[in-house]
């Protein structure tokens, strides 16, 4: 009788054991499913080149403000960001973290555009380039041509045709976000 | 004796029900966290607009060009086109 008591007794234990181990379980799975984050770099990306493409191109024709009497305006490439509304320092990325005299994630710039203008009679050589951020990413995107890596940065490149008066261009875009701290874990 | 065989027979069941619980419980963890690594990458192509098709901005401004261009500049769109499909 008494035995049977400390069986039972027992049982109870272990299912109590077991109510806590599923329950563990089940907060596990939640935990590691919602606690990934989402990796929106690629979109960011591709949010970036629509931005770019808009800037320059309006119904077909380039932004008049892209040339001078020359040509492409230099003018224009150096001040692109604020032509474009592009701020790349909204990401606390590019600012110091005073308190502990260290730069955010190392005070690495996570950004790089890259605009090429491409003469339609000739596709291969680029006429004009403007190019924003941080140079270095270019490699980092550039290693993922075989294998997709993790944790390196995410780059998308398009293009589109776009007029100036007569003269027909390509426009090839290229963006490349890292900020692998914020989308990867 | 038989007390005791049957008393090892009965804690057995229930270290093997055990066993099995927690590996059953671990392989969902592990499968969530691969689901989390796999379905959180979100592309522009992964928001659908609600306009029946997917809206390329890109190709709008292409076809823009592709109205205002001459025969031979039709003819390069097209190519450099086919060629970035």
């Amino acid at each position: 009788m008494l035995n049977k008591k400390g069986g039972g007794k027992i049982i109870a234990m272990y299912w109590f054991v077991m109510l806590i181990i599923i329950a563990g379980g089940i907060f596990a799975m939640v935990y590691s499913f919602y606690h990934h984050p989402y990796d929106v770099r690629e979109l960011e990306a591709e949010i970036m080149i629509n931005h770019i493409a808009d800037c320059l191109s309006n119904k077909g024709e380039l932004n008049s403000e892209l040339f001078n009497e020359e040509g492409f305006s230099q003018n224009f490439s150096e001040n692109f960001l604020g032509n474009c509304h592009i701020n790349l320092g909204v990401e606390e990325v590019w600012q110091k973290n005073f308190d502990v005299e260290e730069e955010a994630w190392g005070g690495e710039p996570q950004y790089y555009l890259q605009i090429n203008f491409y003469n339609a009679i000739n596709l291969e050589n680029s006429v004009f380039e403007i190019s924003k951020g941080n140079l270095n990413l270019v490699a980092d995107w550039n290693i993922q041509e075989e294998k997709e890596y993790k944790r390196t940065a995410k780059g998308v490149e398009d293009g589109f045709f776009s007029f100036n008066g007569e003269d027909m261009y390509l426009i090839k875009i290229l963006t490349i976000v890292k900020k692998t701290e914020k989308n990867v874990k | 004796m038989l007390n005791k065989k049957a008393q090892v027979s009965e804690i057995m069941t229930w270290v093997i029900a055990t066993i099995i619980i927690i590996s059953i419980l671990l392989v969902f963890v592990y499968a969530s966290s691969l689901l989390a690594q796999k379905t959180k990458i979100i592309k522009a192509t992964d928001l659908k607009i609600d306009l029946g098709k997917e809206v390329d901005l890109l190709e709008t401004k292409n076809l823009i060009a592709y109205d205002l261009a001459s025969e031979n500049e039709e003819e390069i769109i097209k190519n450099w086109e086919e060629e970035n499909e």
